[in-house]
């Protein structure tokens, strides 16, 4: 299909193996940008205090894809991070305004890397790329906008001026941003063994970490004992010293106020008032003098930094497996199944055989047993191909806050159900139809906030993602608040089109179902965002080759609900489709040795057996039309011949019309008759007639041992 | 009933049936009132426990299957699944017709596990049957008959009426 299509052309490109390895690094450090670039957005939009380590993180994201793209020698993504950096490492410095356009453009960079990415190979691509990488560039700069720097308020802490002066801008920046939100600032000093004291100065930053933000560590040489060393730690809490002290139990470490908390902690009421107040609340005199000295030297020992020791940890276990080779793998299963059931049919035949019936029970058990272990790796080896909908979501959630900006339109995003897995290849067929569906729901169902308030709606719009699973199936729901789906205008509109005529009686799912319909959109007017000359109908259409279903639920003006339906797991097995009379089969392409067009003079007789001479063999023919029952071509018309094979038997299966290949997922059938002899279970095609899968195995057989069908 | 009401939307059966087989599936207690789906037949009126219907569906395109008894028509496509559709008034012995405007498939829980389509001329209305209203039946795949006014109701044994031999 369409969709299909598109993700084969797409690896045509020529990919050498050091650009894989490039591709694959430069993906993982993206997606770890985007990760925290979504929750940074997130924070921003609920109004709280970013994470300062959300943008160290990003900004060594940047950096570490700058390096990246350098030793690749890959200019474009080396030039566009090299900015990147630079404008995250203000922020991080609090010299750049963390502002909705500062947000939007490094998302954008973002996605241009990402198209980068999908370009390394095609210089011609990267080529065109060039002038988007020097306009993205020239808005980074733009969007830098520089904080005033305030009047220095370092001069109320009780802290010496020497500890001020080592700070780093970073540290200063976090210093300042923390007393601004007005916390408690305190000085924990530390004295360890020099000898270990990497472990416990590391013991005692996590134990800080817990409540609060470590600012800086700076060694402190005081007048201790050589085999010590001190540091005093700079760290930034909504506890007061008095609560920190009482909570930690590290010997040789105190803890004193630097600057209490303007909204005090009830612990501390009383004691502090509206102003920073530099006065200690607990002052414990270091028991072995290792309070931090007036030194006006800068230490020279950098002290070891956990931050380092983590980003050097975060190397993933996890490895990376081209999604080709799991389909190779999942192709060997597929075959496995297939010579599974002939070996089935095996046993029923030395069952059948009173010489051979007790060997024939020994084999059943056989059978059996490898039956259930293969059962066990066809869905192992599907678990493999399992994804969380996570980064789908991520996507979604990106696009959502670039299409607020550009459509002027106050919406919030929810999304439930993150964790739920699906295919890799369903999410992966799933993004274009549910970005469809998103973009809809923000140009067409959300109003403007005006609109929204004039009605008494909350003026901030709603979408909802919503994934669950539900069986064999996972439900993916995109519900709005906005204005619903104007069934009149729908009908209209599909009565103009034709889809149906103006007397019908619909029912008011029937009417809401005409969305599906080709050509039937409910604007007239084409936008950039979602008139992209496809409509609902792609979306049903791209789905139902993954045996996937759209519905549609809408309430004037309460919203719109859109669900898809996904199978879980696919088994794709590419087919050859046959047509016999008016009905189509398909064929799996594995059993296929090739196909032949004859004429009936071609075709030999031998007792009631048609023959074909086929390069000098002799090969057997059946009639699909005879096999099943059906009226097909009369045997003086030129037909087609699909040669069959598994294993030595061959037979040369005529049917009127050779329909080309496609993917198709093999689904069992469900009934009162589930197995059905010659028959392996049934696909779906773009329409809604599903497809009879031949089980060729026992064709085969039948033809080869001259059973008749039961 | 004599003229009964057609629901021009399948939605509110399909919400009772779910309602109720929820209640069977939490223990509910059933044991004075029993929920029937009924639907027409030729012109006589039938029904299935409500707790074995998933859900009612309008025709859809049937795929005929080779090698299956007359009385499977072929089977349907629902949501990805593939399900077969009996002709149930082939099934009972009575005349076949084709589908017509208000003829529905109804989705059944099979005794296994698995499900199945059963087509009827439409589906009427949910039925609450106090065991005392219950006649014992002679036929092959009725259960019961339950009086309803004056006319009989023919409450079907699901499990017989899916017991169809492959080897025709």
């Amino acid at each position: 299909m369409a969709a299909r299509k598109k993700t084969r052309t797409r690896k045509a490109r020529v990919v050498s193996k050091a650009d894989k390895e490039f591709i694959s690094e430069a993906e993982e450090i993206l997606e770890r940008m985007r990760l925290d670039l979504a929750d940074l957005s997130d924070q921003r939009a609920a109004g709280e205090e970013v994470d300062p380590e959300l943008v160290n993180r990003l900004f060594r994201s940047a950096h570490s894809l700058k390096g990246l793209a350098n030793l690749f020698g890959f200019d474009p993504v080396q030039n566009l991070a090299h900015h990147l950096e630079d404008v995250l490492d203000g922020l991080r410095l609090g010299r750049v305004l963390l502002s909705v356009a500062v947000v939007d453009v490094v998302d954008r960079t973002a996605s241009l890397f990402a198209k980068l990415l999908s370009a390394v190979g095609d210089t011609a691509a990267i080529e065109a790329m060039s002038e988007a990488v020097q306009a993205l560039i020239a808005e980074i700069e733009l969007a830098k906008q520089p904080v005033e720097t305030q009047a220095e308020e370092f001069a109320t802490l009780d802290i010496e001026a020497s500890l001020l002066r080592a700070l780093t801008e970073y540290e200063e920046h976090r210093l300042r941003e923390n007393l601004r939100r007005g916390r408690n600032i305190l000085l924990v000093d530390a004295t360890f063994e020099i000898i270990s004291f990497e472990e416990g100065l590391s013991e005692l930053t996590t134990a800080i970490r817990e409540i609060g933000e470590v600012l800086s560590t700076l060694p402190a040489p005081g007048e201790s004992s050589k085999a010590q060393i001190c540091f005093s730690l700079l760290v930034a809490s909504d506890l007061t010293s008095t609560e920190v002290d009482a909570r930690f139990e590290f010997p040789d470490t105190t803890v004193r106020s630097v600057a209490a908390a303007r909204n005090p902690a009830p612990a501390a009421a009383g004691k502090s008032v509206s102003t920073s107040v530099s006065e200690p609340i607990a002052t414990v005199d270091p028991p072995d003098g290792a309070a931090p000295a007036t030194s006006n030297d800068a230490p020279q020992i950098q002290p070891p930094d956990p931050r380092e020791f983590e980003s050097l940890k975060s190397i993933s276990d996890t490895v990376r497996v081209d999604i080709r080779k799991l389909d190779e793998l999942m192709n060997l299963v597929g075959e496995l199944v297939i010579q599974r059931s002939a070996l089935g049919d095996l046993v029923s035949r030395l069952h059948g055989d009173p010489a051979t019936a007790r060997i024939g029970s020994d084999f059943g058990k056989v059978h059996k047993a490898l039956d259930g272990k293969l059962r066990e790796l066809q869905s192992a080896v599907l678990e493999v191909r399992m994804v969380p909908l996570r980064q789908v979501f991520e996507k979604v959630s990106r696009v959502v806050r670039r299409l607020r900006v550009e459509l002027e339109k106050d919406v919030r995003l929810e999304l439930c159900g993150a964790d739920t897995e699906l295919d890799k290849l369903i999410v992966e067929e799933l993004i274009d139809p549910l970005m469809h569906i998103v973009r809809n729901a923000l140009d067409h169902g959300i109003e403007s906030p005006n609109e929204r308030s004039e009605k008494g709606k909350d003026p901030q719009g709603c979408i909802k993602i919503d994934a669950f699973q539900r069986g064999n199936h996972v439900v993916i729901a995109v519900s709005d608040d906005g204005r619903g789906i104007d069934r009149e205008r729908l009908r209209a509109k599909a009565e103009a089109k034709g889809v149906i005529e103006p007397g019908d009686v619909l029912t008011d799912k029937e009417n809401l179902d005409l969305i599906f319909a080709p050509g039937v959109s409910t604007r007239d007017e084409v936008t950039e965002i979602s008139g992209r000359g496809v409509g609902m109908d792609v979306v049903r259409h791209n789905l139902a080759p993954l045996g996937g279903v759209v519905d549609v639920d809408s309430e004037p003006g309460q919203g719109t609900t859109i669900s898809m339906t996904l199978p879980i797991t696919l088994a794709i097995i590419r087919s050859v489709l046959v047509a016999v009379a008016d009905q189509r089969f398909a064929i799996p392409l594995n059993t296929v040795q090739e196909t032949l067009s004859i004429d009936p003079e071609q075709i030999q007789r031998s007792e009631d057996r048609e023959i074909l001479n086929h390069r000098g063999d002799a090969l057997l023919l059946l009639r699909l039309s005879d096999a099943f029952g059906l009226a097909g071509l009369s045997r003086d018309e030129k037909s087609f011949v699909v040669v069959l094979g598994m294993g030595d038997s061959r037979i040369g299966l005529i049917v009127d019309r050779l329909e080309g290949q496609q993917d198709t997922v093999i689904k069992p059938i469900q009934g009162p008759i589930p197995t059905i002899r010659g028959i392996a279970g049934a696909t779906e095609l773009g329409d809604q007639y599903p497809v009879l899968v031949l089980d060729v195995s026992a064709l085969l057989d039948d033809a080869l041992h001259r059973k008749e069908a039961a | 009933m004599s003229e009964a009401p057609t629901p021009n939307e399948t939605g509110g059966w399909e919400t009772l049936a779910r309602e109720a087989a929820c209640r069977l599936e939490s223990g509910g207690d059933l044991s004075e009132l029993q929920q029937f789906l009924t639907f027409r037949l030729d012109g006589a009126f039938y029904a299935v426990p409500v707790e074995r219907v998933r859900e009612i569906v309008r025709i859809r395109p049937i795929t005929p299957v080779p090698r299956l008894p007359a009385e499977v028509l072929g089977v349907i496509s629902l949501r990805g699944e593939i399900v077969e559709v009996v002709d149930l008034r082939r099934r009972l012995g009575l005349e076949p017709t084709e589908p017509a405007r208000r003829s529905r498939i109804i989705v059944v829980h099979g005794g296994d596990g698995s499900i199945a389509g059963l087509l009827v001329d439409g589906v009427t209305e949910v039925l609450s049957v106090d065991e005392s209203d219950l006649r014992a039946a002679s036929g092959d795949a009725v259960e019961s008959l339950c009086v309803r006014g004056d006319e009989f109701v023919s409450l079907l044994d699901l499990n017989r009426v899916l017991e169809i031999d492959g080897n025709q």
